[in-house]
């Protein structure tokens, strides 16, 4: 046994000639939450699809819960796919005991579970409701209590919060915190930063094919200089000259960007400057600026190289 | 129960319980009805004529009041050795108005002739000249003055013996067979074709996904195929107790005289397959399931392939006509058994299930269906599995192109 639900290597997918996943490697630790971020057509569920071995790659490897083969251990994952989809004409409490039966779970257990889940999550109205009569964030509600009834050691979510209302999302992240509690770990991929800075231990970026960072939430905040917002009491303009160059004035308050070892000389120099203090934050920018700036930076080295961008789009 | 067998019961369920529990199900299994239902119509017409013509028909005797009790044994004894029953026998008592051309031209009744006279120079008048009807009632005649000349026959005493092995002719067997073809042929149509669209649905509806992350495609394949035989087999079992019970039914209505009357029915029925009815029966049951399988394998497979509703239905044509080919094949196969043809649609594997199926009826052999079905099951499982090959290289890794040829060249 690993110390590592998913361990993926190398894991490259080509459609025709466009390389649509390149050499993307994840070690997922076991019983952590772990974020893949990337924007629109990233490479993630594809990414997704060959860790879970519903496509094959064509080159690298993937191991789950210690196996090469998904299908051996696959009563012990959970998986919520991107497109979502159930039988139109299915009960709720069916829906969700078919997908418990088909990871192995007894159906009976399954119905069982399924009416436990559903009034937890404030959908006891809806049980026995096909799920053609609900509405679409009902239904995906539903299809994640299926792909997680069988108590998996691996969930794997395929932008969960994508289509639920606030109220759902809420109480999506709690039940990833719940599942995580009881040992189970938690992969899944996402465009919203938000969740992701709440919820994740590590996370991945993917972007343009490749994983492009790897590591906790604070990481990839590190990734980006400490941004200070300062407002002097006495706003004059002769403050700019104590402030590193590129301070930009919005109203009263000046805007820079700061480096970790020029935080404590600039505190002294704004005190000895007697231009008063009558605001200052100095913070890490959220995960969203860090975010956008790793995107932005491969979309850069993308645009720099405009062969390559020549043959992405003949492959579109 | 091994994972793979369960996962296949899953989905097998599923399937089953979907297409049963709809009301477009009872359409379904009531279709039939309305075959039958025209069926009956039309043959109800047709036997009312049959019947209207039938009893009217006779044929007409006018003797002396010596003559009709011997006129009416004589037809009596005759009657049941003609190859061909003649019509009703009518006796009439002579007198002078009676003219036999006035009553052979009488309404109400076809008479097929008219015999009249003494009985040593009968004159007969004949509908049609030279008719069976005509010389029926001459023998007849003859029957009586012979026995009055001869006086009574000995009595005689025959003892039927019949062949219990044997006895039923080659040309039985054969249509017998090619009924079997017929039947498997029909039920597998009806029933098989469905499949070519079952995997739309989980096409349509997202669901293939969730299928293909948390079983093996074979099984969701299989249990696939699996459901579509379940139902069929509920709408064989349903129409099979409804002829059974309408057997019984018909059985008690009608009393015992009108069933010995029907005796040809009776006789067919006594036709055995060479390897007897309860086998025969069986391993046509077992052909039928897996020409079910294996048509619906493929056509399984194929359906796969589609992208839309459109797209299938444009499939169902050459599937059809594939049906039909594999049908046309074992149906020659079934009237020339023992010919290379014969051979080869009984090697073939998607004409093997009715093939042998007709070979059954003709031969004795049992062992042979045992390898049959054997061969059979291994192509079931591989067009299953190429099937799947086919289904994962092009419609799930496909991205958003799903056609074959349309495969990464990487």
């Amino acid at each position: 046994m690993t110390d590592y639900s998913v361990e993926a290597t190398g894991l490259t997918k080509y459609f025709d000639s466009f390389k649509a996943v390149d050499h993307v490697s994840l070690q997922v630790p076991a019983g952590c939450i772990y974020g893949v971020l990337g924007p629109n057509g990233a490479g993630k569920t594809t990414s997704l699809r060959m860790m879970l071995g519903i496509v094959d790659p064509d080159e690298g490897t993937s191991r789950l819960l210690g196996s090469h083969r998904p299908q051996a251990v696959r009563h012990r994952i959970g998986y919520l796919p991107e497109e979502r989809g159930l039988y139109p004409g299915m009960k709720a409490r069916e829906a969700i005991a078919f997908m418990g039966a088909l990871r192995g779970l007894d159906w009976s257990e399954g119905r069982r579970r399924a009416a436990t889940f559903m009034t937890e999550l404030g959908l006891e109205r809806v049980i026995d409701e096909k799920i053609r009569k609900m509405s679409k964030g009902m239904a995906q509600m539903v299809q994640l209590i299926g792909s997680i009834v069988h108590a998996p050691d691996l969930i794997v979510l395929d932008e969960p919060f994508s289509g639920l209302d606030p109220v759902n999302q809420e109480r999506l992240e709690t039940l990833v915190r719940r599942e995580q509690a009881r040992g189970a770990t938690i992969l899944f991929s996402t465009h919203v930063m938000a969740h992701a800075e709440r919820l994740c231990d590590r996370l991945a970026i993917i972007a343009r094919s490749a994983r492009r960072f790897e590591g906790t939430v604070d990481d990839a905040r590190a990734l980006l200089p400490m941004q200070v917002r300062y407002t002097p009491r006495d706003g004059s303009d002769t403050v700019a000259a104590l402030l590193p160059a590129g301070a930009e004035r919005r109203g009263e308050a000046w805007h820079f960007a700061i480096e970790d070892s020029a935080v404590e000389p600039l505190l002294a120099r704004i005190t000895a400057g007697g231009h008063g203090v009558a605001g200052l934050s100095i913070a890490r920018p959220a995960l969203h600026d860090a975010f956008v700036h790793i995107v932005r930076q491969v979309d850069a080295g993308f645009d720099g190289d405009p062969e390559e961008d020549a043959i992405e789009e003949d492959a579109a | 129960m091994t994972p793979f067998l369960r996962n296949l019961l899953v989905i097998a369920r599923r399937d089953f319980l979907a297409i049963v529990a709809t009301p477009t199900f009872l359409l379904f299994l009531l279709a039939p009805l309305f075959m039958v239902g025209m069926g009956l119509v039309g043959g109800m017409g047709a036997s009312q004529l049959a019947d209207s013509a039938r009893g009217a028909g006779r044929i007409v005797a006018i003797a002396d009041a010596a003559d009709v009790e011997a006129l009416r044994a004589a037809d009596k004894s005759l009657r049941a050795a003609m190859p061909r029953e003649p019509a009703t026998l009518e006796v009439r008592l002579a007198s002078a108005s009676l003219d036999p051309v006035a009553v052979a031209r009488e309404k109400g009744s076809d008479t097929y002739a008219v015999m009249s006279g003494p009985l040593t120079a009968p004159r007969i008048v004949e509908r049609e000249a030279n008719s069976s009807s005509g010389r029926y009632l001459a023998l007849i005649a003859g029957e009586v003055v012979r026995g009055r000349v001869a006086g009574a026959p000995p009595p005689i005493a025959p003892h039927f013996e019949a062949l219990t092995h044997g006895g039923t002719s080659i040309a039985a067997q054969q249509s017998l067979g090619f009924g079997a073809v017929f039947v498997i042929f029909l039920v597998t149509l009806l029933l098989a074709g469905q499949t070519v669209s079952s995997l739309a649905e989980e096409k349509g509806n997202k669901v293939i996904e969730i299928l293909a992350a948390a079983v093996p495609l074979e099984s969701v394949f299989l249990g696939k195929l699996l459901g579509f035989l379940g139902v069929a087999i509920l709408f064989i079992a349903f129409w099979l107790l409804v002829a059974i019970a309408g057997g019984f039914v018909a059985a008690t209505q009608l009393d015992p005289a009108a069933i010995a009357a029907a005796g040809k029915p009776a006789a067919a029925l006594a036709v055995a397959p060479a390897s007897g009815w309860p086998f025969f029966i069986g391993v046509g049951f077992a052909y039928f399931v897996m020409a079910f399988l294996l048509l619906g394998a493929v056509f399984l497979g194929v359906g796969a392939q589609a992208g839309t509703v459109r797209e299938i239905q444009m499939l169902s044509l050459p599937i059809t006509i594939f049906q039909v080919g594999m049908f046309s094949l074992s149906a020659a196969a079934a009237s020339a058994p023992g010919s290379r043809l014969a051979t080869f649609a009984q090697i073939f594997p998607f004409s093997s299930p009715f093939a042998m199926a007709a070979r059954a009826a003709t031969d004795e052999g049992h062992g042979i269906h045992l390898l049959a079905l054997g061969w059979q099951a291994i192509w079931v499982a591989l067009v299953v599995y190429l099937s799947v090959r086919l289904f994962r290289a092009g419609v799930l890794s496909g991205g958003s192109g799903w056609k074959v040829w349309k495969r990464k060249r990487a």
